[in-house]
C-alpha cells in the first residue's frame, strides 16, 4: 500500500505584524474612533485572539461619509488620466505585499492558504490593474454620455473572501470617480485595514477611501445615512431584502449580490471525471462559502451511481485542516455561528430524510471545522436542496430529460449561477440559455475574472461586478 | 342624427374585456366624455397571468421578427393618425401639438423597431478573460414589466413607456390614468400588429386602487413608473417591492442604450478552450 500521507509545510506568520487594536481609517489616516465598544477578532481555526476592532457608530460613520464627501470634490477634481494611474498604483502595491496579505486573510478568515495565495491576491491584483484602465475611458464604456458617478458609495461586504471583495468594490468605484465608505465583515476586517495601509502608501487623496470597521448595526447606519448616494452590498438574501427596504422612497442607488443555490447539471454524455473535478471544485472551494457554489449536483438518472462513486473517492482525498499548510484543500469554516448554521441545516436533511456522507479525517481540536458532505436521496423539497448552507455540504437531485433538469435548476427564488457539463456543443448552448443565472459556467466552475460581470438574477440581487458591465453599479443615468 | 359613441374597453392576452368588477371610471375630455374601465385587484392578476405567458411567447420570437412586429406597428398607427389627431385634440392639445406627438411617437416605434435586432450587439460583448475560456456576456430580457403611463394624454408618451422592455423581449401591463383613452385606442392598433396574445395588455384604473397589489405580486419582474407619484406611495412600492428583490424604476433615463438596460438581465457563460 502506498503511503500518501503529506508532511506538512506550514506557512510563516513572521511575514505579518498584527496591532493589538485597529482604528477606522478616515479622510486619509488611522483616527481614533468615537467609539468605545471594541470586538476580538479571532483565527477561526485556532480560536486565538489576533486583534481588537471597534464597532463603530454614529459619528463615526458621520465622520467617514463627511470624509468621503469632501473627497469626492477633490476625486472629481483630479483628472481621469490621474486617477487611473493612482488605481494602476495600488495595483503593484498589493503585489509587492501579496504574501503578506494572503497570510493575514488566511489567519484571520480561515482559507487554505493556497487560495488566499493562489486566487484571492491575484484576483485582488487583477481587479485594481483591470478597473484602473477604465478611469480614463468611462465615455467608451457604454457610449452614453449622460452616465456620472453617485458621489460617496456605502459599500457592506461579507466575510468569506474578504479582500476580494473589497476589490470588486472599491475598484470600480474610484474608477467611476465615486468615493467609499467601506465596512468589512465583523469576523474578516484585518486584510481591509491593512489595505488602507497601502491607499496612505500609493497617496490617495485623503477621503477617497474611507474604511471603518464594525457589525450589522454598524452597516444600518451606513445604509441609512442622509447623505450616502449609492449603497453597494454583497451578502444574505435576507439583509440585502432589509436594505432595499430600508432605502424605499430614497434617491439612493442601490447593487446587491446576494445568495444562490446553484445547480451544477451534469447531462449522461458529459466527461465524467473532468465533472467530478468541476463539481467537487464547485463546492468545497473556500469551504463553501460561496455564494455562487454549485450546490445542488443534478445528475442524469443513467450516470448517478457511477458518478457518486467517483465523487465519494475523489472527497476522500480532500485534506482538511490548518489553512496555513500549503497541502489543505479545505480550511476552517469562519465562525463558529456559521458552523451552528451549517450543523443545523446537515441534521435537518438527515431527519428529512437525505442519505449523508462525510469523509473520513481528523478534524483538529480547535476552531470550526466542517467534513465535506455529500447528500444523496434527496428530494427538492428538503431545506438542504432548497436554502443556501454556505458550507462544504452538497445536495444531490437527478433528471431524466434535459427539459427537467432546466425546470429543477431554475425551480428556485435564487438566480445566481450555475454549471453544465455535457459534451455536446448544442446541449451546453440550449442549457445556458434557459438557466435563469447570471454566471453560468460550462464544463467549468467557479471560474473569476475583473473583466467577466458577475451578478445575479431573481432574488440573488441586481447590478453586476466586473466587466465593462460592473461600471455601470457606479455610474447613474442623469436625464 | 345620434352618434355612435365607442365603448373603451382593456386589452389583456389579446383580447377586449370589461373590468371582471363591472366598474368603470369617468374621463371628462374637452367637449366629450367616457366611461373606461376601474380595473380591480382581480384584473391585475388576469393580467399577469396573461402576460407570463406573453412573455413566453414573444421573448422566444426571433429578433428579426420582433423589428418586423414592431414596425408594423407603425404602419398601423400611420394609417390611423387622423383619428388619433382628433382625440389628442379632444384631449386638450392643438392641432399642430396633437400632429408632432403622434409623429414622435412613430419616430420612436421606428427607431426600436430597427433596435430589436442590434441591443445584444450593443449591450453584450466578449470579455477578455485572463486563462483559455472563451467568456462572453449576453443578456436575457427580465420578464413581466408593470408600466405606469404619464397623464398628458400623448401617445408618444405612453410609448415612451412600452416601447424598451417590449424591444427586448418583455411582455408589458401598461396602466393608464387620466391618458386612458388614448391607451385603449392604442389598443385596437396592437390587436392589428402581430404581437403575440399577452405580450402587450393596456388597462385602465386608478394606481392608487392597484399599487399595492402590483408591488407585491412576485411574477411582476420589474414596475415602471412614468409620472410623478406622491413619495409615500413610492415608499410603499419599494418597500413591498423588497420582499421579493423586485427592480422598481422611477422616471426612467430615455438615453439611448441605457432605456433598455434596465429591463435586462446580464448573462455571462463561460467556457474552455483547447480542453
Amino acid at each position: 500500500m502506498v503511503n500518501w500521507e503529506y508532511s506538512e509545510s506550514i506557512e510563516s506568520q513572521d511575514i505579518v505584524s498584527i496591532k493589538d487594536k485597529y482604528q477606522n481609517f478616515v479622510n486619509g489616516k488611522f483616527q481614533q474612533p468615537n467609539s468605545k465598544k471594541y470586538i476580538d477578532t479571532i483565527s477561526p481555526s485556532s480560536e486565538e485572539f489576533l486583534s481588537k476592532i471597534v464597532i463603530s457608530n454614529e459619528k463615526d460613520v458621520d465622520k467617514a461619509v463627511e470624509s468621503a464627501q469632501m473627497g469626492f470634490e477633490k476625486w472629481t477634481n483630479t483628472t481621469p488620466y490621474e486617477r487611473s494611474k493612482y488605481l494602476f498604483k495600488l495595483a503593484r502595491l498589493i503585489q509587492e505585499r501579496s504574501r503578506e496579505f494572503a497570510v493575514l486573510e488566511s489567519l484571520d478568515g480561515g482559507k487554505p492558504i493556497k487560495e488566499s495565495r493562489d486566487f484571492d491576491l491575484p484576483q485582488v491584483a487583477a481587479n485594481f490593474f483591470y478597473f484602473a484602465g477604465w478611469a480614463d475611458k468611462i465615455d467608451l464604456s457604454w457610449g452614453a454620455k449622460s452616465l456620472k458617478p453617485y458621489g460617496v458609495v456605502g459599500q457592506i461586504i461579507p466575510w468569506n473572501f474578504p479582500l476580494l471583495m473589497l476589490a470588486w468594490k472599491v475598484a470600480p468605484a474610484l474608477a467611476t470617480g465615486n468615493t467609499v465608505v467601506l465596512k468589512p465583515a465583523e469576523t474578516t476586517s484585518l486584510t481591509a485595514l491593512l489595505f488602507a495601509e497601502l491607499c496612505e502608501q500609493a497617496g490617495i487623496p485623503d477621503g477617497v477611501v474611507n474604511i471603518i470597521t464594525g457589525d450589522g448595526t454598524t452597516g444600518s447606519l451606513i445604509v441609512n445615512h442622509k447623505d450616502i448616494n449609492k449603497i453597494a452590498f454583497t451578502g444574505s438574501t435576507q439583509v440585502g431584502k432589509l436594505i432595499q427596504k430600508s432605502l424605499a422612497g430614497r434617491d439612493v442607488g442601490l447593487t446587491l449580490e446576494l445568495g444562490g443555490k446553484a445547480a451544477n447539471i451534469v447531462y449522461e454524455d458529459a466527461a465524467i471525471d473532468q465533472a467530478v473535478e468541476g463539481v467537487v471544485n464547485g463546492i468545497f472551494f473556500n469551504q463553501g462559502h460561496v455564494c455562487c457554489a454549485g450546490s445542488r449536483l443534478l445528475l442524469q438518472e443513467s450516470i448517478h451511481d457511477e458518478f457518486i462513486t467517483k465523487l465519494e473517492k475523489r472527497m476522500q482525498t480532500l485534506r482538511v485542516g490548518n489553512p496555513l499548510d500549503k497541502n489543505t484543500d479545505i480550511g476552517a469554516v469562519n465562525s463558529k455561528e456559521q458552523l451552528n448554521k451549517i450543523e443545523e441545516l446537515v441534521n435537518e436533511g438527515v431527519s428529512d430524510g437525505g442519505k449523508i456522507f462525510q469523509t473520513e479525517c481528523e478534524l483538529p481540536g480547535n476552531g470550526f471545522w466542517f467534513k465535506p458532505t455529500l447528500f444523496t436521496d434527496v428530494q427538492p423539497s428538503y431545506s438542504i436542496a432548497r436554502e443556501e448552507i454556505f458550507g462544504p455540504v452538497l445536495t444531490t437531485l437527478t433528471f431524466r430529460t434535459p427539459q427537467e433538469a432546466i425546470e429543477i435548476a431554475n425551480n428556485t427564488e435564487y438566480g445566481l449561477s450555475a454549471g453544465v457539463w455535457t459534451e455536446k456543443g448544442s446541449k451546453i448552448l440550449w442549457t445556458a440559455d434557459k438557466l435563469e443565472a447570471g454566471v453560468v459556467w460550462a464544463n467549468t466552475f467557479n471560474k473569476f475574472d475583473p473583466a467577466s460581470p458577475f451578478g445575479g438574477y431573481k432574488e440573488s440581487g441586481f447590478g453586476r461586478e466586473g466587466g465593462r458591465h460592473g461600471l455601470l453599479s457606479y455610474l447613474k443615468a442623469e436625464s | 342624427m345620434i352618434e355612435i359613441k365607442k365603448t373603451y374597453k382593456n386589452y389583456v392576452g389579446g383580447k377586449y374585456v370589461r373590468s371582471e368588477s363591472g366598474k368603470t371610471f369617468t374621463l371628462s375630455l374637452k367637449n366629450d366624455s367616457f366611461e373606461v374601465p376601474l380595473t380591480s385587484k382581480k384584473d391585475i392578476r388576469d393580467a399577469v397571468t396573461a402576460s407570463k405567458k406573453g412573455f413566453q411567447n414573444w421573448s422566444h420570437i426571433s429578433p428579426y421578427t420582433k423589428t418586423q412586429i414592431l414596425y408594423r406597428l407603425s404602419e398601423m398607427i400611420e394609417g390611423n393618425k387622423d383619428s388619433y389627431i382628433e382625440l389628442l385634440i379632444l384631449g386638450g392639445s392643438t392641432r399642430n401639438q396633437a400632429k408632432k406627438d403622434i409623429e414622435t411617437a412613430i419616430k420612436n416605434i421606428v427607431w426600436y423597431a430597427g433596435f430589436a435586432d442590434k441591443w445584444e450587439q450593443v449591450a453584450g460583448n466578449l470579455n477578455p478573460v485572463n486563462g483559455e475560456y472563451f467568456n462572453i456576456s449576453h443578456q436575457n430580457p427580465i420578464g413581466v414589466v408593470f408600466s405606469l403611463n404619464a397623464d398628458n394624454n400623448s401617445l408618444a408618451s405612453l410609448l415612451n413607456s412600452i416601447l424598451q422592455p417590449l424591444t427586448v423581449g418583455c411582455s408589458v401591463i401598461s396602466f393608464s390614468e387620466e391618458s386612458s383613452i388614448v391607451a385603449l385606442k392604442f389598443a385596437e392598433d396592437i390587436n392589428n400588429s402581430d404581437f403575440p396574445d399577452g405580450s402587450l395588455n393596456i388597462l385602465s384604473g386608478q394606481f392608487e386602487n392597484v399599487y399595492e397589489d402590483i408591488s407585491k405580486h412576485v411574477e411582476i419582474n420589474l414596475v415602471s413608473i412614468n409620472k410623478e407619484v406622491p413619495t409615500e406611495i413610492l415608499t410603499k412600492i419599494q418597500e413591498n417591492a423588497s420582499n421579493s428583490v423586485k427592480r422598481i424604476i422611477y422616471m426612467p433615463s430615455m438615453d439611448g442604450i441605457s432605456s433598455v438596460l434596465p429591463f435586462l438581465e446580464t448573462k455571462t457563460v463561460w467556457h474552455p478552450k483547447g480542453t
